[in-house]
């Protein structure tokens, strides 16, 4: 170890002296472009790497002014809006810029710069760093192609399906004037004297006719909630059990062979909409009779419990697949069965939804021994 | 209705009779202004905004149809200043504000007693017998080139990182950021910008008028600020030793001194 003073070509400044040529080599050669910049935007050094992108020597870059350097749509956006974040913000980062390159395609970049300002905050130097990003840069814009697509589709898919909604409205309304006069033909021809065969065909209209008009209901519910205006529902405080009494007799007679088993519990009466909660108790035991196993009963309950009313309708039969539970109220989902005894899957869509315009909910739960669909909402 | 004041993010300081209102140009927001505005709050009251689209402005204002051209942000002008209750003030535009400015003017010359157009230009591309300095071309790329920078991209993840509970730094750095600007509304305000043609408008303009050209502007060449002095009559043109297009930023100094002598 030395003592002394240290000399010119002592250790340490040799390691200095070497350190400048390393730092002068990693500034030429580094894999960045590298400028510093007078306040007015001149060159004043450019690194080797930098030059060479673009194919002329350092030396000629001094001078140039460097927004020249840049494509006409990167200059005019350098000098309106980058220009300016520099000299506001000291700095910027991640600019994509586009340099006039060698060939006819254009060095494109992204780049990073700091001001450099003196005590008095005078702009002394700016300092630039260039990344090529060629392949970036093309895959940018081709993810912002791509998305521009994506939502011009998804514009023209939701024009298309509000167009379908509007149809199937105004299908649904006009298939319900031949279904009255349907009903209006049934009642004619009941006042007349009429063979016993004619009297089951007529019965048999009748229950057609029924499950018709309930099928035009959920789909006119369907397209008007689809198309904005949801289900609007008119609640009343009156007794529950008749209504749901009324409906399993209604069933009880148009499906002879099949088992009801009621069980209610509803001293008070329950605040709800008669026509709504109507299809939604008979869209659930339309499930049930369609899914359910046909030698096991099906099952109606409904209690009101510190103002909550509870109602469920249950059947045997297979246990509803996971994958299925998760789609089961969504419109237009069907599960597996006969191919004749399918409707359109609305029916669970518009008992969640008449469910939630009462303020409640719809709930499934399914296991091998029973399936159950259970209703809460406010009964006050 | 939202008010006027709080869609174009309007702030008002200073004091004094006389009033001065500055709007920013194509591709920045009032910050733009922030060394110059406060050198005449002695004597003026200053009014700066950001036009829609920019800034701190509404966004849900925007109306693709109304801002479709300069006038439209015309009309927000002539509104801000009757908002405000004002009467002839001294507007002072950059860049494509300037050409707004002319238009508001000739809309309601009431409202302006003097114009003070920085680096004005009423028409960038060129035509026979005109140089506005640029190809229509160059025009278009530049509509495809605004997607690729990050005046677009700040703005569009600037909600989704302002909601980042994990990184709160992110969105306070983002709130600071300037030159903010919607990118689908930059796109059509650069479309509406780059693409006018005000030329026609120029010799109707009888609202005492002065013309800042900077030195080495490639937005608003010196041939293009010679021309609209020539058009407008009686206007004066004062050439500043500022090189670029930002002389509000570059040399606020000489800006200031250049309005202080003409109001």
């Amino acid at each position: 170890m030395r003592s002394g003073p240290l000399s010119e070509d002592g250790p340490i400044a040799q390691a200095a002296s070497a350190s400048a040529t390393e730092s002068e080599d990693l500034f030429d050669t580094a894999p960045a472009g590298y400028l510093v910049l007078a306040p007015d935007g001149a060159i004043v050094r450019a690194n080797a790497t930098f030059a060479r992108w673009l194919g002329v020597a350092s030396e000629a870059l001094v001078g140039s002014r460097f927004r020249d350097l840049l494509t006409g749509p990167s200059r005019i956006l350098y000098e309106t809006n980058i220009a300016p974040q520099l000299r506001l913000q000291g700095g910027f980062e991640e600019v994509a810029l586009d340099f006039v390159g060698r060939r006819s395609a254009p060095l494109q970049v992204l780049a990073n710069a700091i001001e450099q300002r003196d005590a008095q905050g005078a702009v002394r130097s700016v300092k630039v760093v260039a990344l090529r990003a060629r392949e970036r840069r093309g895959y940018e814009r081709a993810l912002l192609g791509r998305e521009a697509d994506a939502v011009q589709r998804l514009h023209d898919e939701q024009s298309t399906a509000e167009l379908r909604e509007q149809f199937i409205a105004v299908l649904g309304h006009d298939l319900r004037n031949p279904l009255a006069s349907i009903v209006g033909a049934a009642r004619l021809l009941r006042r007349e004297v009429q063979s016993e065969k004619a009297l089951k065909v007529i019965a048999m209209m009748d229950v057609s006719v029924d499950r018709m008009a309930g099928l035009i209901d959920n789909v006119m519910d369907f397209a008007r909630g689809r198309l904005g205006r949801g289900i609007d529902v008119e609640t009343k405080s009156v007794p529950l059990e008749p209504v749901l009494r009324h409906l399993v007799a209604e069933l009880e007679a148009s499906e002879p062979s099949r088992d009801f088993i009621c069980d209610f519990d509803l001293p008070e009466p329950v605040r709800f909409d008669a026509t709504r909660l109507s299809q939604l108790v008979s869209n659930l035991l339309t499930n049930a009779l369609t899914y359910g196993d046909p030698k096991q009963p099906i099952r109606l309950h409904a209690d009101t419990h510190n103002g909550v009313l509870t109602l469920w309708v249950s059947n045997s039969g297979a246990a509803i697949s996971a994958a299925a539970m998760q789609r089961l109220f969504q419109p237009f989902f069907r599960g597996e069965v006969r191919h004749s005894q399918q409707g359109l899957g609305l029916g669970l869509h518009i008992a969640s939804e008449i469910a939630r315009a009462h303020g409640g909910a719809l709930i499934v739960s399914s296991n091998d021994t029973e399936t159950r669909f259970t209703l809460t909402m406010p009964s006050t | 209705m939202i008010s006027v004041v709080a869609r174009n993010n309007v702030k008002v300081r200073g004091s004094g009779q006389r009033v001065m209102v500055f709007a920013h140009g194509f591709g920045c927001d009032q910050n733009m202004w922030r060394h110059v505005a406060p050198a005449f709050e002695d004597s003026f009251q200053t009014v700066t905004f950001d036009h829609v689209g920019a800034g701190g402005s509404d966004l849900l204002a925007y109306e693709p149809a109304k801002y479709a051209t300069l006038s439209g942000y015309a009309d927000d002008l002539i509104e801000i200043v009757r908002e405000l209750n004002l009467t002839r003030v001294v507007f002072v535009g950059h860049s494509v504000s300037a050409m707004i400015g002319v238009l508001a003017s000739l809309k309601a010359p009431d409202l302006f007693s003097k114009l003070v157009l920085v680096g004005p230009s009423p028409r960038y591309i060129d035509d026979v017998g005109y140089t506005g300095g640029f190809g229509a071309p160059q025009i278009e790329e530049l509509l495809t080139f605004l997607a690729d920078n990050p005046m677009a991209w700040s703005a569009a993840m600037a909600p989704a990182i302002m909601g980042n509970p994990d990184r709160p730094e992110l969105g306070e750095e983002l709130t600071e950021s300037f030159c903010r600007t919607d990118p689908a509304i930059a796109k059509d305000f650069a479309r509406a910008t780059f693409m006018a043609d005000n030329r026609a408008d120029l010799p109707r303009v009888a609202t005492p008028t002065l013309i800042l050209q900077c030195t080495d502007d490639i937005i608003a060449p010196e041939a293009v600020g010679a021309f609209v002095h020539e058009q407008i009559a009686g206007s004066e043109l004062v050439v500043l030793a500022a090189t670029g297009h930002c002389p509000n930023l570059s040399a606020p100094a000489e800006v200031v001194d250049a309005i202080r002598a003409f109001v």
